[in-house]
């Protein structure tokens, strides 16, 4: 089935939280939390790379038009320390993604949840406000204790 | 509510689609190993009952100000980071000014230059002691992000500060450090003026002077009462406090290459101010009496 896409530019529930602590940008300078996204494809690239992780997602639309998305995650240190590995994510995966819009470019997003063809996913990880933090660290939206 | 729905339904969609593909499910152990949160920066604690116990002491007696830490500096606001109220940082008229007009957009540390002192991120950081056949020599402070490349170091050998004259102004200064007891307090002039404190913009002059007192007071808690003082940009000397949290015993630092692939702005059509300029006050300051 051909991977699909769906881009929802509408304002989602309430995200009404505390901003986590802040690392390399702040979420608000680049991406637009009123232009939610998501979609779902074919991994084409996985950058584990400073200071932000990237991965591409290729989307092919019901004509056949394919995006790439440009997705932003955390650093890699971030990531590894939650738990991922390189081999969770290898290009030729299909995954789907949810995420916000850059205020200029769209397309290049920042991913807040990321869910592979296994059904295993994980939220936050664009920095966008996340009042969910269920470990003990900084970074996860909550203050220094 | 309509695309919330479509949205459900895409969800749903995806799903089926995948279940229908075949794809294997997660072994229960991979279930296990990967957290159903994670979060884009994001750096472990010791928890309370590890936090809570008695400092460490290195063969000489001294604390053990190893770490990793992370925290222990500003971040986003000086002025509310160190503990004060809306208002009470004494910045001159036309420091204020400045902070007031920078953006956050331009912060000089989103194109990986040194975050300088007393910044800290999200990130762990560590004192490293060197010793030599005379003894302590250098404290080193290495974070893991944040450094650029740059390495603090403060010399513990007894020496002085060069003469103003002589100081090159530098992104971490000249510091010097010294033993009061269980605190180890550092003395640092000589920097320059290209960073700013937090990403609220607070400016800074190559007068800047600060005094750190670190005090390691349980396992988990490493203070920093800091005092800054800057005559170029600070009606007056004031007094912060900054608090570290130690990472679980074990942590260790990781690899990180600030600009390996830094698309900081592009998203967004940010345009880099400094790549004509250069770093450094966007104004000049007014002469001092």
């Amino acid at each position: 089935m051909t991977p699909m896409l769906r881009m929802l530019p509408v304002a989602l529930a309430c995200m009404c939280a505390a901003a986590p602590a802040r690392a390399h940008h702040s979420f608000a300078v680049e991406y637009d939390k009123a232009k939610p996204v998501e979609g779902t494809g074919v991994l084409s690239k996985v950058d584990w790379t400073n200071p932000h992780m990237r991965i591409y997602v290729d989307c092919t639309d019901d004509k056949g038009v394919v995006t790439t998305w440009n997705l932003e995650l955390g650093s890699p240190n971030s990531v590894l320390r939650r738990g991922w590995k390189p081999s969770d994510l290898r290009p030729g995966q299909k995954v789907s993604f949810k995420g916000y819009g850059g205020r200029k470019v769209l397309t290049r997003a920042a991913a807040d949840v990321l869910t592979l063809a296994d059904g295993r996913s994980f939220t936050g990880a664009s920095g966008a406000p996340d009042a969910n933090a269920d470990q003990y660290g900084v970074g996860a939206g909550v203050p220094i204790p | 509510m309509r695309y919330l729905v479509i949205g459900l339904a895409a969800a749903v969609a995806l799903a089926a689609t995948l279940a229908a593909q075949g794809q294997a499910p997660a072994q229960g152990s991979e279930q296990e190993r990967l957290p159903a949160r994670l979060s884009g920066e994001f750096t472990p604690l010791a928890k309370p009952d590890i936090a809570n116990g008695p400092v460490p002491r290195m063969p000489d007696g001294h604390p053990d100000l190893s770490g990793p830490w992370v925290g222990g500096g500003s971040n986003q606001d000086i002025e509310k980071d160190g503990g004060l109220k809306p208002g009470e940082l004494p910045l001159l008229a036309w420091a204020k000014q400045l902070r007031d007009s920078r953006k956050e957009e331009d912060e000089p540390y989103l194109y990986c230059t040194p975050m300088s002192v007393p910044r800290t991120n999200p990130y762990p950081w560590r004192f490293v002691q060197s010793v030599t056949a005379q003894g302590l020599s250098t404290f080193y402070v290495i974070h893991e992000n944040g450094d650029a490349g740059g390495v603090r170091k403060i010399f513990m050998d007894g020496r002085k500060h060069p003469p103003a004259d002589d100081l090159l102004p530098t992104w971490w200064g000249h510091s010097i450090g010294r033993w009061e007891g269980d605190t180890l307090v550092i003395d640092t002039v000589g920097y320059n003026d290209k960073f700013w404190f937090d990403s609220r913009g607070t400016p800074h002059t190559t007068q800047l002077h600060t005094i750190e007192r670190w005090t390691r007071t349980n396992f988990g808690t490493l203070v920093n009462e800091f005092t800054l003082d800057d005559p170029g940009a600070l009606q007056h000397p004031v007094q912060l406090k900054f608090t570290a949290r130690v990472q679980p015993p074990g942590s260790e630092l990781m690899e990180f290459i600030c600009a390996e692939n830094n698309q900081y702005g592009v998203a967004a059509d940010i345009p880099n101010i400094y790549r004509e300029k250069g770093y450094g006050l966007e104004v000049q300051p007014p002469a001092q009496k």
